[in-house]
């Protein structure tokens, strides 16, 4: 099962790389920077699903007290933050030359960024318990209270720049007026999924071996 | 024993041992002294400047003086081998959170007056006339500080690295917290009626109440084991 | 408009490289599972 999630994965982000490069045109506005959208904007669907899947880990595990959704919320806490962080680096990236700027304290990227310090906290917390019985329980509290400030973070980060910046004429979403960049969009987002599914299949295989031994 | 004596209980047994000696309240009461110090050394003397960042300082030093303040909420259970016996009181955990949260809050706003009236006096700024709306940012903005940092220092209270632990976690959740109070304190210092920051208000007090109700509903789950 | 597109390389090599790397932490970590020894059920301390 893994193993066919993972040859689906590398099928798809190739099928990725050519619809974002060779089917997709060079956007008017942007040039070719516009391409680094099909790597940012699934990296960041990706990651909320997998912030999506922590949350639910971490309820059921409160919940139902069965290790295997421990796993699920610590393996997806890991592959959603680095999903999470390559949206940050990619988003950087594309900043530099659109914006003239490597880093803007603008609404999506500073809530990204709180988003990340989140979860590394997340992380950093589950690697200093070794009891799992009480890694999984408070992981689960801290996971749960992440992921349900996710929406506050974003309301006041986003009325927090209105403040200091009326509005950024471009933002990292282009509005999928080219269908032809929908379908690179959507393709790419298909891989990352499949990706994501990959990556959290090994992990938490890895993690439900490393506790028998 | 009803739930509301239980948590009563929490408070007054932290105010009591905190009347008695004083050791943590008086240390984190110099603390804010010397963050006065601090800022003005950081931000210079040009007067403009650290009137102008006087909203974001003032919530930082609630933040610092927080940091250290709360993360202590459970030390001295820890300290005295009475984890077991919080462990072990009957009924619903959560009048504990209550109580120690009581007890936190009582504890940050002391920390608040002292700073909001070390402020006004060194760096002559007037806090007195919007000091009613004030509050309200104030109580606001402390709840949800010590809602989470309650619920986190019991946690981090039974972990490794805990001193530096805490903060790590408290700090991302409180960004929120921390982009709303400090608006709406520029918005009143700036002499704008609290009607303006309604929506800043707004926010902290839905933070807040989600805050609180994770904290009620989880606290149990900290307090296992 | 220029190319730009050493923004784009380095967008997509950085994230690869990521990824990759993600991928053999994996690997290596499975594989060392593998090489313990099979032991009989160990009481972890609580």
């Amino acid at each position: 099962m893994t193993r066919v999630l993972g040859w689906l994965a590398a099928l798809g982000l190739l099928a990725g790389l050519a619809a974002g490069f060779g089917y997709a045109p060079r956007e008017a506005v942007q040039g070719n920077v516009q391409r680094i959208m099909y790597l940012h904007v699934p990296s960041v669907l990706t990651a909320y699903l997998a912030f999506a899947l922590v949350l639910l880990g971490s309820i059921a595990y409160l919940a139902t007290r069965r290790p295997g959704w421990d796993r699920l919320a610590g393996s997806a806490a890991e592959i959603g933050v680095l999903f999470t962080g390559i949206t940050i680096v990619s988003g950087s990236i594309w900043g530099k030359p659109t914006w003239g700027t490597w880093w803007t304290w603008d609404a999506r990227l500073t809530s990204t960024a709180v988003l990340f310090c989140v979860y590394v906290g997340y992380l950093l917390l589950r690697s200093l318990i070794d009891d799992p019985e009480a890694r999984g329980r408070y992981a689960a509290v801290v996971g749960i209270l992440g992921a349900v400030n996710i929406p506050i973070v974003h309301f006041s980060v986003k009325w927090w720049r209105a403040l200091h910046q009326p509005s950024t004429i471009l933002g990292p979403e282009p509005a999928p007026i080219d269908p032809a960049i929908g379908l690179a969009l959507f393709v790419n987002w298909v891989a990352f999924t499949l990706l994501f599914a990959y990556f959290l299949s090994r992990r938490m295989e890895i993690a439900r071996l490393e506790e028998q031994t | 024993m009803t739930y509301a004596r239980r948590a009563w209980i929490i408070f007054y047994k932290d105010l009591l041992v905190e009347r008695r000696s004083k050791e943590q309240t008086n240390a984190l009461l110099f603390f804010c002294l010397l963050l006065l110090f601090l800022f003005q050394f950081a931000l210079g003397p040009d007067r403009d400047r650290l009137t102008a960042a006087l909203p974001g300082l003032l919530w930082l030093g609630f933040i610092l003086a927080g940091l250290l303040g709360l993360g202590r909420s459970f030390l001295a259970e820890r300290e005295n081998d009475c984890w077991e016996g919080l462990r072990l009181t009957p009924g619903d955990k959560s009048a504990i959170y209550l109580g120690k949260l009581a007890g936190n809050c009582v504890l940050m706003s002391a920390v608040e007056v002292v700073l909001v009236v070390l402020f006004g006096v060194f760096y002559n700024v007037d806090l007195w006339t919007p000091a009613a709306p004030l509050t309200v940012v104030l109580a606001l903005g402390t709840i949800g500080l010590a809602s989470v940092g309650t619920l986190f220092a019991a946690m981090t209270t039974q972990v490794r690295a805990r001193e530096l632990l805490f903060p790590v976690l408290l700090l991302p959740v409180q960004v929120p917290v921390l982009l709303a109070t400090v608006s709406a304190t520029q918005a009143l210092l700036l002499g704008q009626p609290l009607g303006d920051v309604a929506h800043w208000l707004k926010l902290l007090a839905g933070a807040d109440a989600v805050y609180l109700t994770i904290g009620l509903l989880t606290f149990e789950f900290v307090l296992e084991g | 408009m220029p190319a730009n597109w050493g923004y784009v390389i380095a967008a997509y090599g950085i994230a690869a490289a990521a990824l990759f790397g993600y991928w053999r932490r994996l690997a290596r970590r499975a594989h060392a599972i593998g090489a313990r020894p099979r032991a009989a059920a160990k009481t972890r301390a609580a």
